[in-house]
């Protein structure tokens, strides 16, 4: 049975129409993020969370993204929202799409320094293959993962 | 240019020095204060920060310049040696009060953590090489590791893994080198100074 201090959610028990103990778990398709730009996309993602959702897609930031969604992050904690929890995973892609994404990133990376340089808007640039789950972290009390998997613990 | 200054450039450029930024980076709590303390204590002769059991006791970047480190065949590696704030997806300031601070001094203090992570995230683009601290008790596998990696691999700054607390009975730094097989990983205990010997000597193969 578990212990108090780490009560799984029981869904089950939830009356219906109380917000008490409902947990929402929001799947959106990595197209939505990816029409957006890379800040757009944090603030975007950020907005759901805070609100209390955890939020699972079929895509993968790019680390500096990622470096850059700890950074928002950070920028919003307060009393009531201590931060995320994320975990992704990757998908490991055949040796010629291996290599195109490779080759993709650079040239994202050389018109990113070019628009910089220009003044202009960064441009899109899209999720990699695979699956991320972001949820405040107020709710998920642990993420246990492996190479090819993850597992969440939740509660409220 | 002081005279120090110019004696350091000289000899940088004739490959009797090497200077490099060597930026200490991890998660909270694994030991990043401890290891700088332990490697400016001996090159240095001093601390560098104080070390706690409560979380975020590092919240703005600690400097130490020009700790010099001899190498194999008369050469020099005088660092600049930077102790990271902790990095981390989430800061709850209940989690200090835990510990007997008051409510009011841990939201200050949890206010100051999420900007020492913002601080440690800026300084990503200006080291030259990093020691990503891990402890070697625990899972090695989370986001934050992940991402610290996935960006020094995308920047191109040359790493060392440190696996951290072996003095430890838990301690498995077998699980790092398992996650983390493409990089060089060096098993150590900061504390007690175990194995420091093959970190300097990593410090002086790796860094640029």
């Amino acid at each position: 049975m578990p212990s108090r201090k780490t009560r799984v959610l029981d869904l089950s028990r939830t009356k219906p129409g109380s917000r008490k103990d409902k947990l929402k778990i929001q799947f959106l398709s990595s197209d939505v993020l990816n029409r957006k730009s890379e800040d757009a996309r944090v603030r975007f993602v950020l907005d759901i969370v805070k609100d209390g959702t955890i939020l699972v897609t079929d895509g993968v930031m790019a680390p500096d993204e990622e470096l850059g969604l700890i950074r928002e992050t950070m920028r919003r904690v307060d009393d009531g929202f201590p931060g995320i929890e994320v975990c992704s995973l990757k998908k490991d892609l055949p040796g010629v799409q291996h290599f195109f994404e490779q080759v993709s990133d650079q040239r994202n990376k050389v018109e990113n320094l070019l628009n910089k340089l220009a003044g202009k808007k960064p441009p899109k640039i899209g999720l990699k293959f695979g699956m991320t789950l972001i949820g405040p972290s107020k709710y998920i009390k642990r993420i246990r993962k492996d190479p090819n998997s993850f597992s969440v613990f939740a509660g409220a | 240019m002081a005279l120090g200054d110019f004696f350091d450039w000289l000899l940088c450029a004739i490959k009797l020095k090497k200077k490099v930024t060597l930026g200490i980076y991890g998660e909270v709590n694994v030991g990043k204060t401890t290891l700088a303390n332990k490697i400016s204590m001996d090159w240095a002769g001093e601390k560098m920060g104080k070390t706690s059991r409560i979380p975020h006791e590092t919240r703005t970047v600690q400097k130490k310049e020009r700790v010099t480190i001899p190498l194999k065949g008369g050469r020099k590696l005088v660092l600049n040696l930077l102790d990271m704030p902790g990095l981390a997806t989430k800061v709850d300031y209940r989690a200090f009060t835990k510990y007997g601070i008051r409510a009011k001094e841990a939201k200050k203090r949890a206010k100051e953590a999420t900007a020492g992570v913002i601080e440690a995230i800026r300084w990503l683009d200006n080291v030259d090489t990093v020691l990503a601290v891990m402890d070697a008790t625990k899972d090695p596998l989370t986001q934050v590791n992940l991402t610290l990696m996935g960006n020094l691999e995308a920047k191109g700054i040359p790493v060392i893994i440190v696996a951290n607390k072996i003095d430890r009975k838990s301690a498995n730094p077998k699980r790092i080198k398992d996650a983390f097989p493409d990089y060089p990983i060096v098993p150590i205990s900061a504390l007690k100074g175990k194995n420091i010997d093959h970190l300097y000597e990593a410090i002086g193969k790796y860094a640029k």
